[in-house]
């Protein structure tokens, strides 16, 4: 009788100690804000840069760069003496790339008054994220939010707190399908895409548009679910179709086992795909297969303007940056510094106003103009990566819209 | 109160409606759901279609959106517990029923597939949300002290013998069910609102896990043991941002733990209440004081 | 007719697969009579235990099998020991075990992604990417290699529990665990056996799942179609859930291929249901009486 009374008092101490212990190596660990850099403007009141970025999970291994790759510039910039003499802190939060966890760093960076948010990379992140973020009149610059609702609102006015650094689908659907047809010269695709992931599905509309405006002919059009492996009975008919192109618009896992897929299949067609390819994994799940193939990407680590700042960042942190989102945000950081020095303030309407009619603003990938009436840059070149011995290699480059 | 903390209460009693639900089903019919995520997805998209769309304001698309999650209940409900299947096979039929829900959220043209539905007014706000928390907290602890509650809780111990006794074993299934699905398309409607976006993809096996977990861990059968919980588990994250991947890791351990140790959950059957609680607070200080008293007895004596 | 040779050959190189893995969790049914949704996370983790035997450990493919073979297997008895056992000993209702085990699943996955992290692993290449053609249809030869293995790994499995003495207590457990303890069946053992004996197949499965896709914490989602594919065979069947493993990848790969890839999994679903109100207890389950 005793033992079984103490076995359950035993049992719900435990449990009980657990979740106390839990939530205490949590409040103490949980200040994270990076440590900004020691210098003279060390005394002033810090200006706050707040970063949504997905630190676990699935999109860690970029988040994880992006986030080194902005304390490095920060510790920079800190260095020489900060902004209008006040050093930057950046405030840092994990979203694993999820919407509500998203929306409850978006509020957290808001209580804190950052001046901007950097980020999220993620579309669906980042939409979610703009709700919070423009109802209190804060600005939020996308990394890699590629999906052109982020700054741009159902009925196509424009977010007035919101951009973002990249290029958007319609105009990376437009270079792949425009690839496709001059330089590859194919007039028969084929398209297999995720229709779990919004970023699949607007990326193969925009190519289809493109490539049959073009002359081309989609043979066939086919999806899968984002958590299958298998993409053999798809491939099998897309064989059947006689497509000469496949272009794959999905992250590095599902495209990587699906040329090796195809390849086992005995599907002899040139692939294609956009900037969610950009990991070593591709061609590591992919194999030989992936030999030969081609991809949109934002941006490059052989792109010689921004050779010397990758030699920087490997030098300090003994790896590559992990393309494209920390070239990303870095020249989002690069814009908000230029917007407060320019308007020497840090008021986010001031801030956003000046923002909204940026141009030709020196920023990491070259000079950055933003479009008043959509948020987006103008300009942003485009380049198409291949896979050459199993390494990424530069291919060509597209220039601006 | 800051706007941060606001957002995670908000989200806390969301979460909250859908455990209490999950609840009844499974704490008071042993029933146990994959899919329940299903139902929170349909209530999140009809509500967001009728505001968005439709022009309906707030409440009423929340209400509709709670009774398509509950007829969405019947579809599965009535064939797969008339045929009283095991519960085995129950539970892998709502996992490929979620499964399916998902397939036609990303396919259908009025829910614009995994692009979902941007730009939702944020409805969701506090008072809302903690009155309708308290109105549903009303209504399972009616549920659970009626006619139907005590039958419930007859099948939950033994569905043998509360068949043999009379009861009507589907017929408590199916509503329990059917009241688990309204509270989850209640949930489903919130979160929409709150998120002011809704995709597919949110929609995961694991949210129905989490809430499973939510229910296990504070007590099958109780009421107010799954909403502390749920409460709990959606704070855990926040304190932890850090340990966020640990978080999961304990879930799982706990959900054994539990199981092998204390299956009543950690409050059991019973129901918090402040009398309660200030009764087990007195019976802890007088044990404690009274082993003291005891000691300073022994040396009187 | 070409296409449809090549649809049914590709449903069934997928479905293999399925049903590799459902044997090892519908033998666990057999015996417990519980969804062991833990299943999943052993896979995952021989999967884990292969690759890290052929990348790190550098032994060739025949010991990196063994290897996660043995681990998985002792995983298994662990997840038995340690979920299981004392739910076994109260006669706790299925629920229980369910939880306890969906509670395993989430615990390995996540323990996964915490410690090893989240990055996709790919197998080194084994098989040379090659395939052969049968009927003028293309199979890739790790597939072939994998149906056969299977194929070898059920046989051995079924002869072992029809004609071996410890198989006879396994049965005998199966049908009736407390008649067959007073008949002098050592209860304990044999469970402990049984979770050994599906560890095994969990090892096979994992490390093919590697070799022909990769290894990854969420990969014990494929396992779903394991269960169900267990369920339309009858839960605790072996032969069942070989069956229902062919059933459900030609059926995937024929929707696939004939109506739409999108909705396939909404046919698969509908197929389980429509199946379990015309067959409750599968194709060829035994129909038992619930606990409680």
């Amino acid at each position: 009788m005793m033992t079984k009374k103490t076995k359950k008092a035993l049992a719900t101490l435990l449990i009980g100690l657990l979740a106390l212990s839990l939530a205490a190596c949590g409040t103490s660990s949980s200040s994270t804000t990076a440590p900004a850099g020691t210098t003279a403007a060390e005394n002033k009141e810090p200006i706050k840069i707040g970063h949504e970025v997905a630190l676990t999970g699935g999109s860690s291994l970029w988040g994880q760069s992006e986030k080194q790759a902005l304390e490095m510039e920060i510790e920079k910039i800190n260095a020489a003496g900060g902004v209008l003499g006040r050093p930057l802190e950046l405030v840092a939060y994990d979203n694993k790339a999820d919407q509500t966890e998203g929306v409850n760093v978006a509020k957290r960076l808001v209580g804190d008054k950052v001046v901007a948010i950097i980020g999220p990379a993620q579309s669906g992140v980042g939409i979610a994220a703009s709700s919070v973020t423009e109802g209190a009149k804060t600005i939020l610059i996308g990394t890699t939010a590629t999906n052109p609702k982020l700054t741009v609102n159902e009925d196509g006015s424009v977010k007035p707190y919101t951009f973002r650094t990249c290029f958007i689908d319609p105009y990376q659907g437009k270079v792949a399908a425009t690839f496709a047809l001059n330089s590859l010269k194919v007039t028969k695709a084929a398209v297999l895409m995720d229709v779990g992931s919004d970023y699949s599905q607007g990326l193969s509309q925009y190519f289809k548009e493109t490539f049959t405006a073009g002359g081309g002919t989609i043979v066939a059009d086919e999806a899968f679910r984002s958590e299958e492996l298998d993409y053999r009975a798809q491939l099998g008919k897309i064989k059947d179709a006689g497509a000469e192109l496949l272009f794959i618009p999905t992250m590095q896992k599902e495209a990587g086992l699906a040329m090796k897929q195809a390849k086992d299949l005995g599907l002899d067609v040139k692939f294609l795909g956009g900037d969610g390819w950009a990991s070593k994994e591709l061609v590591e799940l992919g194999g030989e297969a992936t030999e030969g193939s081609f991809y949109v990407n934002i941006a490059s680590l052989e792109d010689p303007t921004i050779a010397d700042w990758v030699k920087e960042y490997k030098a300090k942190y003994n790896a590559n940056p992990v393309m494209p989102n920390p070239v990303l945000a870095v020249d989002a950081l690069r814009m908000v510094v230029n917007a407060i020095e320019s308007t020497k303030s840090t008021d986010s309407t001031t801030l956003a106003n000046y923002m909204s009619t940026m141009k030709d603003v020196p920023v990491l990938t070259g000079k950055l103009t933003m479009d008043p009436k959509t948020h987006n840059p103008v300009n942003k070149p485009a380049v198409i990566e291949t896979v050459k011995n199993g390494e990424f290699t530069f291919f060509e480059a597209f220039a601006g819209q | 109160m800051s706007y941060y903390v606001q957002g995670i209460l908000i989200l806390a009693m969301y979460n909250a409606i859908a455990v209490v639900g999950l609840s009844i089903f499974t704490g008071f019919t042993g029933l146990m759901s994959l899919g329940h995520a299903a139902f929170i997805a349909i209530g999140a998209y009809t509500a967001a279609i009728c505001t968005k769309l439709y022009g309906i304001s707030f409440i009423p698309a929340l209400l509709l959106g709670g009774l398509m999650a509950g007829l969405v209940s019947l579809v599965i409900g009535i064939p797969t517990l008339r045929a009283k299947l095991r519960s085995d096979y129950f539970t892998i039929a709502t996992l490929g029923f979620g499964e399916a829900i998902r397939v036609l959220l990303e396919n259908l043209p009025i829910t614009q597939g995994a692009r979902g539905l941007p730009g939702l007014y944020p409805h969701t706000t506090f008072p809302v949300v903690l009155t309708v928390f308290v109105i549903v907290v009303f209504v399972c602890k009616n549920f659970v002290f009626s006619r139907y509650g005590r039958m419930a809780i007859a099948v939950r111990e033994d569905f043998v013998a509360a068949e043999m006794a009379g009861i009507n074993l589907f017929n408590i299934r199916l509503r329990s069910l059917f009241f688990s699905a309204v509270c989850a398309g209640i949930a489903g409607g919130f979160q929409a609102h709150y998120l002011t976006y809704i995709q597919p993809s949110m929609f995961t096996g694991v949210q129905s896990t989490l809430l499973t977990a939510s229910v296990v861990a504070g007590g099958m059968g109780s009421l107010t043991g799954p909403i502390i919980a749920a409460l709990v588990f959606a704070a855990i994250p926040e304190v932890l941002r850090v340990a966020s991947m640990w978080r999961l890791v304990a879930y799982g351990a706990i959900l054994v733990a539990i199981m092998v140790f204390r299956p009543q959950g950690i409050f059991g059957y019973k129901e918090f209440t402040f009398k309660g609680a200030w009764h087990a607070l007195k019976h802890l200080y007088e044990k404690l004081s009274g082993k003291k008293a005891a000691g300073q007895g022994g040396t009187k004596a | 007719m070409q296409m449809l040779m090549q649809t049914l050959v590709t449903g069934l190189a997928v479905g293999g697969i399925y049903a590799l893995m459902a044997v090892g969790y519908s033998l666990i049914f057999s015996i417990l009579n519980f969804s062991n949704f833990a299943y999943g996370g052993i896979i995952m983790l021989g999967s884990y235990m292969g690759f890290y035997s052929l990348t790190l450990l550098k032994v060739p493919f025949a010991a990196a099998l063994i290897i996660s073979m043995l681990g998985a297997a002792l995983l298994s008895f662990l997840n038995e020991r340690i979920a299981y056992s004392s739910l076994r000993k109260r006669h706790a209702p299925s629920l229980y075990f369910m939880i306890s085990a969906m509670g395993t699943s989430i615990f390995l996955e996540n323990m996964v992604y915490a410690t090893i992290g989240s990055d996709y692993n790919a197998y080194p290449a084994i098989f040379k990417q090659s395939s052969v053609s049968i009927f003028g249809s293309t199979i890739g030869k790790l597939d072939l290699f994998a149906i056969i293995f299977s194929l070898i790994a059920i046989y051995i499995m079924n002869y072992f529990i029809q004609h071996t003495r410890t198989g006879i207590a396994i049965r005998a457990a199966s049908y009736d665990s407390e008649v067959s303890q007073i008949n002098g069946v050592n209860l304990s053992a044999v469970i402990g056996l049984v979770f050994v004996l599906a560890g095994l197949l969990a090892g096979v499965s994992g490390v093919f799942l590697g070799m022909k896709y990769m290894a990854y914490p969420t990969m014990g989602w494929i396992t779903n179609k394991a269960y169900i594919s267990a369920v339309i065979g009858g839960l605790g069947s072996l032969p069942g859930a070989v069956t229902g493993g062919l059933i459900l990848g030609v059926l995937e790969s024929l929707v696939s291929v004939y109506v739409s890839s999108l909705l396939r999994d909404v046919f698969s679903f509908t197929f389980l249901i429509v199946l379990l109100l015309v067959m409750p207890s599968g194709l060829f389950g035994k129909y038992l009486e619930e606990k409680v």
